[in-house]
């Protein structure tokens, strides 16, 4: 298979550190990779950034309109006769909207179709409860052989999507909106492997369990916790499935506890697959950083994060409840 | 009528009439089932499987075949029966219809050879096919695609999404086959939500229409070989046809959309066959 190297800086200063962006440029390369790639629109060619994409492979390129089930309908139609189908979706209607065509067409026929879902969360802030995409990640991971996967920067967005072109089967990525997301890290330190959750920190008292937004305040509250004689280990699990169990075991095992925080509703997220797994294999002390069971009121994102207690505030407190507990 | 198409009708109308008895087999050997929409599909799934679709049971995947995809996945017991009769599947497994672990149950599973999609849900498979019809275009290859849909099944508007896509994109490799058997689960689909003018709505859609008598060999033939009806457009066929179509209790009733069949039902309904 052909390599090319896209030339990535000036995109990513154009970027601004959404990742929807990088995943609309991870499918340039995508495209060079693999000929069977197509990708597929719902009136989101800049949403995902894809223009550079249709200019330069017109032909591997399907615009379906305002109209996501038949996005995903389509692209099970076209994995059929042996094309790899990329979808550009908005989170909150590519997943619960079209959530049958998902189920059915994709994974229960088990066709390769990923779905780049962007603007999840509450990314969208000012556009209201319409717009929240706050329940997408408990609709994807309960489906069978569906990966998902919910990068936490641009670098590891891009990297992801490179990654779908060794899955054989369907991908969620929950990307981003209009916010711009401060880097996790150096970009070059932390390859991205599929299913395996990244140690961002060391710490023996607690371990956060983070995803997406969430782990840039996951390393700040440890760096807060840090300074209080607190150490803090902190994972990228920016894979939701298939789950990192050992990496949460070990932390089970290791540290004294575990806080989870993701951009989601509490209930059947990233907190609820630790949480599922934990219960059965390693009853463990656990806090859960997210959306309360309530819709968000309309405002700007960061605010609207912290008023719901997603920051870096809400886990280091957290953390120390936790501890006070244990 | 040339002795040639004499022959081929002849043939076809065999071919149809055993779909109607292996169907009513099925579907006792699952204590019951979807009768009624299941032959009134006969007579078009015979022709699609015996005079025009391009497939090699013994190679289901063969790359250039033909798709069909059973949009109204209920009518399973029809599809396998052609299936059956087409030699892609045995013909032992009709008996183990909703069976344990069985490859047959109340809807069609892509694992089963020569099964396009697994669809059952309504209103997925004009979707399916649009992408398959855009795969065939992308990847320069000659096959047609063939979706064929309910008239009920025309309530979810996730059809009409698809409907107006394949028409922008213009895909004559694709043809819509509307089995307007008029019989929804629990009344006649005009007095549930009417979906007239049929015909029309298509046509508004961008698509080339024809309609026929879904029963009649002659007029299903003729249609199926004037595809597509359109260069440039992607083709519906409105075939107008009888829930049940066969076995006169079973006919235009909604009691018979899916119902228990017994071994003295069975019996009724395999004479009746018989002897139409």
């Amino acid at each position: 298979m052909a390599t090319t190297t896209v030339q990535t800086h000036d995109w990513r200063a154009q970027a601004a550190n959404q990742t929807r962006l990088a995943y609309g440029q991870a499918l340039l390369e995508v495209a060079a990779r693999d000929p069977k790639a197509v990708v597929l629109s719902a009136d989101t060619q800049d949403l995902l950034g894809i223009r550079p994409y249709i200019a330069r492979y017109p032909e591997r390129f399907v615009e379906v309109g305002i109209a996501e089930q038949n996005a995903i309908g389509i692209a099970s139609g076209l994995a059929t006769t042996g094309l790899h189908a990329y979808v550009c979706g908005y989170a909150p209607f590519i997943s619960a909207r079209s959530m049958e065509q998902v189920r059915n067409d994709v994974a229960y026929a088990h066709q390769r179709v990923v779905i780049g879902a962007a603007a999840s969360g509450i990314s969208l802030g000012v556009s209201g409860g319409t717009h929240h995409a706050l329940e997408d990640l408990a609709l994807m991971r309960s489906l069978p052989h569906m990966t998902v996967i919910v990068p936490a920067d641009v670098d590891e967005a891009y990297q992801a999507t490179l990654a779908t072109l060794d899955i054989d089967g369907p991908v969620y990525i929950r990307l981003g909106g209009r916010v711009e997301e401060p880097p996790v890290a150096d970009p070059t330190a932390a390859p991205f492997r599929l299913g395996q959750a990244t140690r961002l920190r060391e710490g023996s008292d607690v371990t956060v369990i983070a995803c997406g937004c969430m782990v840039e305040m996951a390393v700040r509250a440890s760096r807060t916790l840090a300074s209080e004689s607190i150490g803090v280990r902190v994972l990228n699990m920016h894979t939701i499935k298939p789950l990192d169990r050992e990496a949460i075991l070990q932390a089970a095992a290791e540290t004294r506890g575990i806080v989870t925080a993701e951009e989601h509703h509490l209930t059947g997220g990233l907190g609820g697959a630790v949480a599922e797994l934990l219960a059965v294999e390693h009853p463990t002390r656990m806090r859960l950083v997210g959306m309360p069971d309530d819709f968000a009121v309309v405002g700007p994102t960061v605010p609207l994060r912290a008023k719901y207690g997603m920051s870096a505030e809400a886990i280091a407190t957290a953390c120390r409840s936790l501890l006070r507990a244990a | 009528m040339t002795a040639t198409r004499a022959i081929l009708l002849k043939r076809l109308e065999a071919e149809a009439l055993q779909i109607r008895r292996n169907v009513w087999r099925a579907l006792h050997a699952a204590g019951g089932g979807h009768v009624g929409g299941s032959v009134s599909a006969a007579d078009l799934l015979a022709a699609l499987y015996f005079h025009i679709l391009h497939v090699r049971p013994h190679e289901p995947d063969w790359p250039d075949r033909d798709r069909f995809v059973l949009s109204k996945g209920h009518a399973n017991a029809a599809l396998a029966a052609v299936l059956v009769q087409a030699e892609f599947i045995e013909d032992a497994l009709l008996d183990r219809f909703y069976g344990y672990e069985s490859p047959l149950g109340m809807h069609p599973d892509i694992k089963v050879a020569g099964v396009e999609m697994s669809t059952g849900g309504l209103g997925h498979g004009l979707s399916v096919g649009t992408g398959m019809a855009l795969g065939a275009r992308i990847q320069g290859k000659a096959f047609r695609t063939y979706v064929m849909l309910g008239d009920g099944e025309l309530h979810e508007g996730s059809n009409w999404e698809a409907a107006m896509c394949a028409a922008h994109y213009r895909l004559s490799n694709l043809t819509a086959i509307i089995d307007a058997n008029k019989v929804a689960q629990s009344a006649h689909v005009a007095n549930l939500v009417g979906i007239e003018p049929l015909a029309e709505k298509w046509r508004a859609f961008g698509w080339e229409v024809r309609e026929i008598d879904g029963h009649d060999m002659g007029q299903i033939v003729d249609a199926l070989d004037a595809l597509p009806f359109h260069a440039e457009k992607p083709s519906a066929l409105i075939a107008h046809t009888v829930k049940g179509k066969g076995v006169s209790f079973a006919e235009n009733t909604y009691v018979w959309h899916s119902n228990t069949v017994n071994d003295e039902i069975l019996a009724r309904a395999l004479a009746e066959l018989e002897t139409r």
